[in-house]
């Protein structure tokens, strides 16, 4: 059983008290005058606030990386230093020290544990969690693992939101609801790009679109990212060169770009697929020595003369799009970084993949984009065009969220003629990932974790079925409500059906028996209209395109469900009963 | 470890709202005074590293210093004077498509700011791209300076001029200077490298008049007066020569250039039977004096080889020339009669022949104005 399973605590059982009181305080709270504040709208409030505090842990985080990377490795670290060396082996031993010991909930990404909070713990996050994982990610990532704070600080935020959350009287579903919401909220603080980190907790955190909570993460994320910039500017972390317009015809270069990135995307994801379950499954005192052992690694290529590799290096994404590179150092470099952050990741240490995979796209797209110009001078895109196009590509080839990627990479250029490359880079790169590494990289992470999490890829297979796919024709006849009973008698003579729909005016729809028809008719109501016989009695009707779920609620009310028209509610498209639903699903299954 | 409980928070809903705010409030004081620390470290690191990159700089250890200007970026992005320090780091160190790319961005941002014009200009010189440099110079000449705007205007427009000659763009260079001393100042210190650079185009008469505003303003400058006098003498104006060179030599007179130079000057003045309001007399003593002074040389210089050794190596021989010498003595007493207008110019044809033969026998001064002569003749019948 994995690590996330065994030590993740049970969530507290609400009290008998709380469950009395809670019915009427989730209705409805009061506030300051007598003015009543639903459960909707308070939760819309505390997503500002989650906003606010995720917003403010994430540059106390920030400022702890950099604080311990300056004081760890030197304000300017170079090659053949021993600082460089010995930091990232020494701040693995004191990291595995005190994930094993205090704080076991922080290893990884934090990605994977948020989204299980959402799906099994009922948005149960231990606060301890937050403060591990700013603790131990900092010292990291400071220390030179190569990882990113984003994914750290998604798990901050989400933590935060919890425990706030849990001192409230929510409803079960507002409360697991509230993990993404801080999730988003410190992504978006953490990246500065507030659209980008929704849709990266909508595609990898929540999984599924949900239009009910996506008000509250818009907020949450806002609210953060505005707080950020106003301690560290509205600077991104990265400053973006002015990009090239593309001829039409080069957009072949960017699908050279997004089958190269494609591959480098699978050698990442396997390397970190292979590794870290069998690293995992090593005996428990290795487990001190993993961090370390990576972090010598990584010292390794920092002290031989690729220092850039380590942190975040967010410097070197913004050097490599200012054309401070060679192709050649930029292709060593997306090479060293896949290798460290593999090593980094597999060895346990806590930090997220999000600044590596866009290091690794930016050192790829900035190399792809100096080969292909070197011998096809006239290509107009700069090696910024490229690497940010990268970023992309590495984003929806590695993490697998082509959405985040390609509206990632406009938010942070803020520049949409850019979006037919990234697009095309982007699907190559995706299918050629999909092709090779058919379970996306935090799918992987979650199943080697012994946990099975539902994903929007998975979402985007599922086959959707329809009451269209399973409804039957119209039968005959039809009766109207205008028609009388005896008229009605007569309709039905040559039918086999014992059931009949009738069509009620203005709009609606009912059924009635043979027996019933012919009752009525034998108490001598047969010149009655049958609308004046049955109008109360209406039947649900469905669409065409409802899904087929939805069917379910309505079959075993009534035997025969009317399908209408949705541009005219009298039109019966046709009808559907528990045994068409049913035949549809065994079909499907088999 | 036991879990770490926050206190519940499920009083009344405004009072969670007003616990919220006021916990609110206090980060924002706290993260506040935090971040206002770590920019300040942030700058202060930043600026050590400049300092740092800038001492490398000097000291020609410019990869180290890429490296700290780098750092110093880290910590302070924006900062302009950082990263143009960085692409002539760069641009220095031999890594000309970085630290074009750089400039180029910083010249996307600040396309009149003259310093990053010139360092773009400089980049284009290491790459001999003449189109470029003209651009990237007079961007600079006409662009914005932070500080010292028309001293560093002047200079980036001498650089220009330099480098253009250097790279044999004389047409160019001239045209840069023409327009460059128009804008001068009468400044003796900027009017001089004017005139040095217009003498290196071989735009004597130019140079010539920009040595003499220089002792317009300074009668007492040699070195002006010394300019002038060679580029009056280059210019054939030996008259004028004579005058400078006069004031060059009581100057500087262990100058031998000025003292040999004044020496010709005035042999000329002397001998130039083609002086104007000279009288036929007169002119036929002088062609009979240069026709002379150039049969000497001969004999001084036939004598001084050994024997043969002139058939071989010149096209026209020593000994034919004198046979030459000796006919055109012998024809020399009708020089002015009727029908012998051309003989002064045989004769100077002559000497320039001999000149030009002997040229390898050590010439004095009165060998180098007879040479002069009778060039200047020979340019005059071209």
């Amino acid at each position: 059983m994995s690590d996330l399973v065994r030590v993740t605590p049970e969530p507290p059982t609400p009290s008998p008290q709380n469950e009395v009181n809670a019915p009427k305080l989730r209705s409805e709270r009061r506030f300051l005058a007598g003015v009543p504040l639903s459960e909707e709208r308070f939760f819309l409030l505390l997503a500002v606030f989650i906003g606010i505090f995720s917003g403010l842990a994430v540059v106390c985080f920030r400022l702890a990386i950099d604080w311990t990377r300056i004081g760890v490795l030197g304000p300017a670290p170079e090659p053949h230093n021993l600082r460089v060396l010995l930091a990232p082996a020494l701040g693995g031993v004191l990291v595995a020290v005190l994930v094993i010991h205090l704080f076991p909930l922080v290893r990884g990404s934090g990605v994977n544990q948020t989204k299980a909070a959402l799906y099994i713990f009922n948005g149960y996050i231990p606060f301890r969690t937050a403060i591990g994982k700013f603790i131990t990610a900092a010292i990291a990532i400071g220390s030179g693992h190569s990882l990113g704070p984003e994914d750290p600080s998604l798990q901050i935020g989400a933590s935060i939101a919890s425990a706030l959350g849990r001192r409230m009287d929510f409803s079960r579903e507002k409360l697991r609801l509230l993990a993404p919401i801080g999730a988003a909220a410190g992504l978006a603080a953490a990246f500065n790009a507030p659209i980008s980190a929704v849709l990266f907790v909508i595609e990898e955190v929540i999984g599924r679109w949900s239009a009910g909570i996506l008000g509250s993460v818009v907020l949450a994320a806002i609210s953060s990212v505005v707080v950020v910039r106003g301690f560290l500017g509205t600077q991104p972390l990265f400053r973006i060169p002015p990009l090239t317009v593309f001829r039409p015809t080069e957009l072949l270069a960017y699908v050279v770009l997004g089958v190269v990135g494609g591959f480098g995307a699978v050698i990442f994801a396997k390397a970190i697929g292979y590794l870290r379950p069998r690293l995992r499954t090593l005996p428990a005192p290795t487990q001190y020595l993993q961090p370390a052992l990576a972090g010598l690694l990584i010292g390794l290529i920092g002290y031989f003369g690729a220092p850039q590799i380590m942190g975040a290096g967010y410097e070197y994404i913004d050097q490599a799009m200012h054309d401070q590179f060679t192709w050649k150092v930029l292709a060593v470099l997306a090479g060293l970084k896949i290798l460290a952050t593999t090593l980094s990741f597999v060895s346990g240490t806590p930090g997220g993949m999000f600044a590596p995979a866009l290091f690794v796209g930016a050192m790829l797209g900035g190399a792809v984009g100096g080969v292909e110009r070197h011998f096809y001078p006239h290509l107009t895109g700069t090696t910024g065009t490229y690497a940010l196009v990268g970023m992309g590509v590495l984003f929806a080839g590695f993490l697998r969220a082509p959405m985040t990627s390609v509206f990632m990479v406009i938010e942070l250029s803020g520049n949409y003629s850019i979006i037919i490359p990234v697009i095309i880079a982007n699907s190559f790169a995706y299918f050629i990932s999909r092709s090779f590494q058919p379970v996306p990289i935090f799918d992987l992470l979650t199943r080697q974790d012994g946990l099975d999490l539902p994903s929007l890829e998975e979402l985007r297979e599922e086959t959707s079925l329809h009451v269209e796919d399973a409804m039957k024709p119209p039968p005959s006849p039809v009766l109207n409500s205008e028609e009388t009973v005896q008229d009605a008698v007569a309709q039905i003579q040559p039918a086999s059906s014992n059931s009949f729909l009738v069509r009620l005016r203005p709009t609606g729809w009912t059924s009635i028996s043979r027996e019933a028809l012919q009752r009525f008719s034998n108490e001598g109501k047969g010149e009655m209209t049958l609308g004046s016989l049955l109008a109360s009695q209406r039947l649900p009707y469905l669409h065409p395109d409802y899904p087929l779920e939805m069917a379910l609620r309505y079959v075993n009310q009534t035997p025969l469900v009317p399908v209408v028209s949705r541009a005219d509610l009298r039109k019966l498209e046709g009808v559907i009963s528990s045994e068409d639903v049913l035949a549809k699903y065994r079909v499907v299954v088999q | 470890m036991p879990e770490l409980t926050l206190k519940p928070l499920t009083g009344r809903t405004p009072t969670v709202i007003a616990g919220l705010t006021i916990l609110a409030v206090l980060g924002f004081l706290g993260v506040g005074r935090l971040v206002s620390r770590f920019q300040e470290q942030q700058k202060a690191l930043a600026r050590h590293l400049y300092q740092r990159g800038f001492a490398e700089q000097q000291t020609g250890k410019l990869d180290l210093a890429v490296q700290h200007f780098r750092a110093a970026l880290g910590y302070d992005p924006d900062n302009f004077q950082y990263q143009l320090s960085l692409a002539r780091s760069l641009r220095d160190s031999g890594r000309t498509d970085e630290a074009e790319a750089y400039l180029i961005s910083l010249w996307e941002r600040s396309p009149q700011n003259g310093a990053v014009n010139l360092a773009l200009g400089r980049l284009a010189v290491r790459q001999a791209r003449i189109d470029k440099i003209i651009q990237y110079y007079h961007n600079a000449i006409y662009g914005v300076w932070d500080s010292d705007a028309e001293r560093n205007r002047l200079n980036a427009w001498f650089e220009l001029v330099g480098v253009l000659l250097r790279l044999n763009a004389r047409a160019q260079a001239q045209a840069e200077l023409i327009a460059l001393s128009v804008n001068l100042p009468p400044k003796p210190e900027l009017l001089m490298p004017a005139a040095d650079l217009f003498a290196q185009a071989q735009d004597y008469d130019h140079a010539l008049g920009e040595y003499r505003r220089v002792l317009q303003i300074d009668h007492t400058n040699a070195n002006a007066a010394a300019g002038a006098a060679e580029m009056a003498f280059k210019l054939g104006r030996y008259r004028t020569a004579d005058r400078y060179l006069e004031i060059a030599s009581k100057a500087n007179p262990r100058d031998e250039q000025i003292s040999n130079m004044l020496q010709i000057s005035k042999f000329i003045l002397q001998q130039d039977p083609f002086s104007r309001g000279l009288s036929a007399q007169d002119r036929s003593v002088r062609i009979r004096s240069i026709l002379q002074e150039a049969g000497k040389r001969l004999d001084t210089c036939m004598s001084s080889q050994p024997q043969g050794a002139n058939q071989v190596q010149q096209p026209v021989g020593l000994s034919q020339l004198k046979a030459q010498w000796t006919e055109m003595t012998r024809r020399l007493h009708r020089l002015g009669a009727a029908g012998e207008s051309g003989l002064a110019d045989e004769v100077m044809d002559l000497v320039l022949q001999i000149e030009q033969q002997t040229s390898s026998c050590a010439p004095g001064p009165r060998d180098q104005a007879l040479l002069l002569l009778a060039q200047s003749r020979a340019g005059v019948e071209q």
